[in-house]
């Protein structure tokens, strides 16, 4: 309940890992409750107002080499504490993952940026963050590191529920991979927030590719916002793949996202019906700005 | 306040040390132990700038890092961007040239991201500027004086470095 | 620009944009807020609220709270029922004391509070207080409220009627029977509030043994929170006092007496140390002065078959929340004062209904009450223009008060100074291009897109008076404001106030004034603020009244000085008194106007040459002007008075468009003229222009304050409460008309509430003119894109 909050953290312990190894160790602790602090931007308000009381705070601020942007393999890998200000910045990205770089400046505001992480936010998982969205769109991958060892875990399986991902207890984020977007690849990021650079009340993230026949072969609708984790919307899909580009048919898409919208999320910006609706709309136009995008490509190229 | 972290920091060109607790904020660090109090607290929940500071070259929210993140940190306040012989900052100038404040409660963190925003990108032109100013809550001066401040500001900075005098 | 008043042939401050006096320090961080306050001792407080909006406290047990190391002293309701009486209120008698004593009214409330060594152990310890509450049904529901038989939110009163009052001006009833037409709509304005970036704070020391109390504030008004506190710890007036620090602006709401109430009981507990409490901002916009205007409305306006309004009705239930302590009735009355607008409407009825529900009482904000009544009212005239197909702008310079029948008294009975309101529709309507915009409008129709405009006017009424919020049961008429002017034995001029910097530039301003009356640079003028157990009476700038109250208690300092001097003078140049004046910074002989006596020559001779001065004059050059507004009346039994001294107006013209899919309100457009008589400094109104129109925004789209039905506020963060930022805010084009005021000494009219009167009702204009194709009419502010969007649905 509201009164419940505070100003000044409860009091918890510190420890700032110089290692992934340490900080692993120090999460897998069954006797305290610890958090992660990377950026800061999401745990700092909560910590503030008393909404998280851990145990532990573990800062993976030291840990050295886990800030990188590189390039490997045709996919864009970011340390986790890559601050989003790094990627907005990156040639790169800007290059390669377009989709990316337009959602990142979408992310709150430059002062934000600059210290908010990409693991971060891939952790935090709230429903209605960018970065999550962009993660399901792109079929990106999550490396981690934990107390039984290494794996990976594709975006479509990283994001559970509200604020839940699949890293178990002491198990720590520490790579994301994002597939570059191949070339002549059409993409729209699109959200309405009640200001610029609010959390939206409701986004997409398309990419459409055109054949040789400027028909839609391949396509993702990711909607967030809406629901409990950012998802893609198949039946959706599906309308478009095998046509070509029409605004009726992107409306057509636009009702099938409506239609599979079950229980959207609600508050006192936007109730679950105005989502939906928006979900819909911002379907279509996502779809539009795209096609706008996208150059058509012989099959396979 | 005292807790049991040491922490040792740069702040306005000052090497300062410091025994904190873990949840001290760098915000708190600012005004309480080190007695700048020119930083401001608004919220504490990371929404209304008030609290913005200069951390390693970058506009940072000061009531959204721990005293303990900022050990080894170059941070920047406002109090250190009047000249040591109390002269003004060009951006500080710019304000006041062109009426960017009226309570002046919010003014610091607005110099603070203004000054993080052209030191790394002398040629911040109108859409920049914006965007870190969307970033920054005012309420008393609607915002457009504001917005010619700091237009005005960039043009300072770029003459004043021209002249080699910054 | 000249002023007969200031003896100087050409003002070289006044009038001017100057650089301000307060800005260096601003600018650096060296002005002290008053969270920068630190006393020696001084411990920090943090107060335990209520989690339910309504219920019993069966227990409290403050014990391990008070055991934790670091945690000095606690108190809870015990503590203010000894010590403390119930909080003053409007209407009276609506008060509580300033913790819960056995039952909690709204989320929020204050239950027990501790004062420790840091803010951090002091929340710590809130965490150890145990509480047990008997939770009771709330009322949350205005109408629910009035009906007997619910739950009573302060039981002892018997009813949630705080006031309930149907005032008549004029044969209202006459007029709406011989009307052509009747419009009749209900709207529906959500709560809004200051939210300044510096929410209250206070540190008080209240020492056990003397009782004398010292406050220091983030303080609007310091003398009447001196007189507050007196009365509420039952203590004489002379040994309470107030310093108020500069403050982050205020807007009317910073609330805080509850604050300092319990800061100062915690520092009688912890023997007299000072104790600071610094409201965070969930305090702030959950139970902090920062909520006001929860309204509901019902208006008619009757229209004779020439397109003039006869007459208009206005029904208000004005949910207030759980006390009056907040003085949020003040805004429900100062509608009296221009109720009727800039129009020549003949008779008006105002049934008014102020009830108490279990929400965060309502406080103050910018404007204090017309912004709403002006929205509504200008709905009324829009709705008839386009009943009539009378363009909106013409239908209201039909309505307008002629040029020449000013002083003109309304029908609730104050009087508007000066106007010349045609003139500034016109200037607005060029300003637009307003053709022009029309041209545009039909062109988008004709693509299918929504797009409106908005043409409104307002008065803003300046510099307030008690009289106003007669029907609340005040009786106190005149709201004095002093000022000693003060120069040394070297001349320099000192000028002491009783008000703390707020962002009206009020240094500066002052500093202007004296600079000109005695021909000194602005940099020579020193002003100091004073505490109130040294300050002459003071409201301070509250009120819009900076322009006219401030300057003119500065004005007659100014010339009671000059006027002790005159004798002094006459002496030292062996001429009559009558042969002798102050001009151009010289006392001088009249007529010659040829080398003088500077003024340091003088007041030299006042402190230093005793053997020079003429018999029986007083030696000191310093004088204290008390100034209140001339020719205030007391109000008769329908309320009606001379209240506000100036009617500053304005007219806003905006275009809006909507995007039908989303409901998003674009503003394309936005151009005002605006008349607040003479300009003392022109960017100062400029930036409160500025400042005041942000804000009318932020209440046309985005800032509300919701409960849901059980009483539990949904606005707790800025996250939840949109204060737009500068993506929100369209720039303006602005084009002044002076028309200056025939009652204030240099022909200033109050005017720092300005935009915020006008704001709203021309952006909602614009969308309901948006709308209007459709057949539909927003009823609701904020206009939100969820609410736009339903309406539009709801045609298709």
């Amino acid at each position: 309940m509201v009164e419940e909050r505070a100003v000044k953290p409860a009091p918890f312990d510190y420890a700032a890992p110089a290692s992934v190894g340490e900080a692993v160790a120090l999460l897998d602790d069954p006797d305290r409750d610890s958090t992660v602090l990377a950026g800061g931007q999401s745990l700092l308000p909560m910590l503030n107002m008393r909404l998280a009381r851990p145990d532990l705070v573990v800062d993976i601020g030291r840990i050295p080499d886990i800030a990188g942007i590189s390039e490997r393999d045709g996919a864009l890998v970011f340390g986790t504490m890559a601050t989003k200000g790094a990627v907005e910045r990156s040639a790169l990205v800007r290059r390669r993952q377009p989709l990316l770089h337009a959602a990142t400046q979408l992310v709150g505001h430059p002062q934000i940026r600059n210290r908010g992480t990409v693991g971060g936010s891939m952790a935090q998982a709230d429903p209605v963050a960018e970065y999550p969205a962009v993660a399901v769109a792109t079929d990106a991958w999550m490396h981690t590191v934990g107390p039984r060892g290494e794996r990976t875990i594709r975006a479509s399986e990283f994001f559970v529920t509200y604020l839940t991902t699949a890293l178990e207890q002491g198990e720590l984020l520490v790579e994301v991979g994002v597939p570059a977007l191949p070339e002549g690849t059409g993409w729209a990021f699109t959200e309405l927030s009640r200001r610029h650079g609010d959390f939206a009340m409701a986004g997409t993230a398309v990419t459409v590719r055109l054949d040789a026949d400027a028909c839609f072969s391949d396509v993702r609708i990711v909607v967030f916002g809406v629901g409990p984790v950012p998802t893609r919307m198949a039946t959706a899909e599906e309308i478009l793949r095998g046509y070509r580009p029409d605004t009726d048919l992107y409306r057509r898409a636009g009702d099938a996202v409506r239609d599979a919208i079950d229980d959207p999320l609600a508050d006192i910006h936007a109730s679950g019906e105005y989502r939906r609706h928006l979900a819909g709309v911002l379907t279509e136009r996502g779809i539009a700005d795209a096609v706008a995008r996208a150059t058509p490509q012989i099959e396979g190229s | 306040m005292t807790g049991g972290w040491p922490v040792r920091l740069r702040v306005n060109g000052a090497t300062c040390d410091a025994l904190v607790e873990p949840r001290t904020t760098l915000a708190d660090l600012l005004r309480t132990e080190l007695g700048l109090t020119g930083t401001h607290v608004g919220c504490e929940h990371g929404v209304c700038g008030v609290c913005t500071v200069v951390v390693d070259g970058e506009a940072a929210r000061s009531c959204l890092m721990l005293a303990v993140q900022a050990d080894g940190a170059e941070v920047i306040t406002v109090e250190g961007l009047t000249g040591a012989d109390g002269s003004l900052h060009p951006i500080q100038e710019a304000f006041a040239q062109e009426h960017g404040l009226q309570c002046g409660f919010c003014t610091p963190g607005i110099l603070m991201a203004v000054h993080a925003l052209l030191a790394e990108d002398p040629g911040a032109g109108e859409d920049e500027i914006r965007d870190v100013l969307g970033g920054q809550l005012c309420r008393c001066t609607g915002y457009h004086s504001i917005l010619r401040s700091a237009l005005r500001a960039a043009a300072g900075v770029r003459a004043a470095a021209t002249e080699g005098t910054t | 620009m000249t002023f007969a008043c200031l003896p100087v042939a050409s003002p070289r401050w006044i009038g001017r944009d100057v650089i301000r006096k307060e800005d260096r320090a601003l600018l650096t961080g060296q002005t002290r807020f008053i969270d920068d306050i630190v006393l020696p001792n001084m411990l920090h407080g943090a107060i335990l609220r209520s989690p339910f909006p309504h219920a019993r406290i069966s227990s409290i047990d403050t014990s391990e709270a008070e055991a934790l190391p670091g945690v000095i002293a606690a108190v809870t309701g015990r503590d203010a029922l000894a010590w403390s009486s119930p909080a003053r209120s409007a209407p009276e008698g609506w008060g509580v004391h300033c913790i819960a004593t056995d039952m909690v009214r709204f989320v929020g409330e204050p239950v027990a509070a501790v004062a420790a060594v840091s803010r951090a152990v002091a929340e710590d310890a809130l965490e150890r207080i145990a509480v047990e509450y008997e939770p009771l049904a709330p009322v949350t529901d205005p109408f629910a409220a009035i009906e007997q038989g619910g739950p009573l939110v302060i039981e002892d009163k018997g009813t949630n009627v705080m006031l309930q009052r149907e005032l008549t001006w004029g044969e209202v009833d006459v007029a709406f029977a011989a009307a052509a037409h009747v419009f009749t709509e209900t709207f529906r304005w959500h709560r809004v509030g200051a939210n300044p970036t510096e929410t209250f704070g206070t540190v008080c020391q209240w020492d056990p043994g003397t009782l004398e109390l010292i406050v220091h504030g983030s303080i609007q008004s310091p003398a009447s929170v001196a007189l507050g506190r007196a009365a509420t710890f039952g203590i004489p007036s002379n040994k309470v006092n107030v310093k108020s620090q500069a403050h982050g602006g205020s807007f009317g709401g910073k609330g805080g007496a509850r604050g300092i109430d319990i800061a100062s009981m915690l520092s009688r507990k912890a023997g007299g140390r000072p104790v600071k409490w610094i409201e965070d901002r969930t305090e702030y916009l959950v139970a902090g002065g920062g909520q006001a205007w929860d309204r509901h409305y019902e208006a008619s306006i009757a229209v004779d078959a020439d397109g003039r309004v006869t007459a208009l009705a206005v029904t208000l239930v004005d949910d207030l929340g759980a006390t009056g302590e907040g003085f949020g009735a003040l805004g429900a009355a100062k509608p009296l004062a221009a109720f009727t607008g800039p129009y020549t409407i003949g008779a008006a009825r105002y049934d008014l209904t102020l009830v108490a529900t279990n929400k965060t009482p309502a406080f103050p904000y910018r404007g204090m009450g017309p912004p709403p009544h002006f929205f509504v009212l200008e709905q009324m005239m829009d709705i008839a223009a386009r009943a009539l197909a009378i363009d909106p702008a013409e239908f209201r310079r039909a309505n307008f008060i002629p040029s020449d029948q000013f002083p003109y008294t309304i029908p609730s009975g104050n009087e508007y100074d000066s106007g010349s309101y045609a003139e500034v529709l016109d200037a607005a309507l060029d300003l637009a291009d307003y053709p022009e915009l029309r041209r545009e409008q039909t062109a988008a129709r004709q693509q299918g897109r929504l797009v409106g405009i908005g043409v409104v006017s307002t008065i803003e009424p300046g510099v307030f008076d008690w009289n106003a919020y007669a029907i609340l049961g005040m009786t106190q008429t005149g709201v004095p404001e002093g000022a000693t002017v003060s120069i040394d034995i070297l001349g320099a001029i000192t000028v002491r106030v009783g008000f703390s910097l707020e962002g009206q530039g009020q240094y500066t301003v002052v500093s202007q004034l004296v600079a000109d009356y005695f021909a000194v640079d602005m940099d020579a003028v020193r002003v100091v603020q004073l505490d109130t157990q040294s300050a002459p009476p003071s409201f301070g700038p509250g009120g819009s009244r900076l322009g006219v109250a401030i300057t003119a208690a500065v004005l007659g300092a100014c010339r009671r000085v000059a006027d002790k001097m005159l004798p002094v003078a006459a002496g030292l140049l062996s001429v009559p008194v009558d042969d002798v004046e102050l001009w151009d910074g010289a006392f001088v002989v009249k007529d010659r106007r040829s080398a003088g006596l500077s003024v340091a020559q003088v007041a030299g001779t006042m402190l230093a040459r005793s053997d020079l001065l003429p018999a029986g004059v007083d030696p000191l050059p310093e004088a204290t002007f008390v100034w209140t507004a001339p020719g205030r009346t007391q109000a008769d039994d329908q309320g009606r008075a001379k209240s506000y001294l100036t009617a500053a107006q304005a007219v806003h013209v905006v275009m809006v468009e909507i995007d039908p899919e989303t409901g998003v309100v674009e503003i394309i457009k936005y151009c005002l003229a605006d008349d607040c008589g003479t300009r003392l400094n022109p960017a100062t109104v400029d930036g409160q222009t500025d400042g005041s129109l942000a804000q009318g925004i932020g209440a046309a789209l985005f800032e509300e304050y919701l409960y849901d039905e059980q009483g539990q506020p949904l606005v707790a963060t800025l996250a939840d409460y949109l204060i737009p930022t500068i993506n929100e805010i369209p720039a303006t084009s602005k084009v002044a008309v002076v028309t200056p005021s025939p009652f204030t000494p240099l022909g200033a009219k109050g005017c720092g509430e300005g935009a915020i009167h006008t704001t709203p009702a021309a952006v909602m204009c614009a969308v309901n003119d948006a709308l209007a194709p459709l057949g539909v009419l927003l009823r609701e502010v904020p206009a939100t894109p969820q609410r736009v969007w339903t309406l539009i649905r709801e045609t298709a």
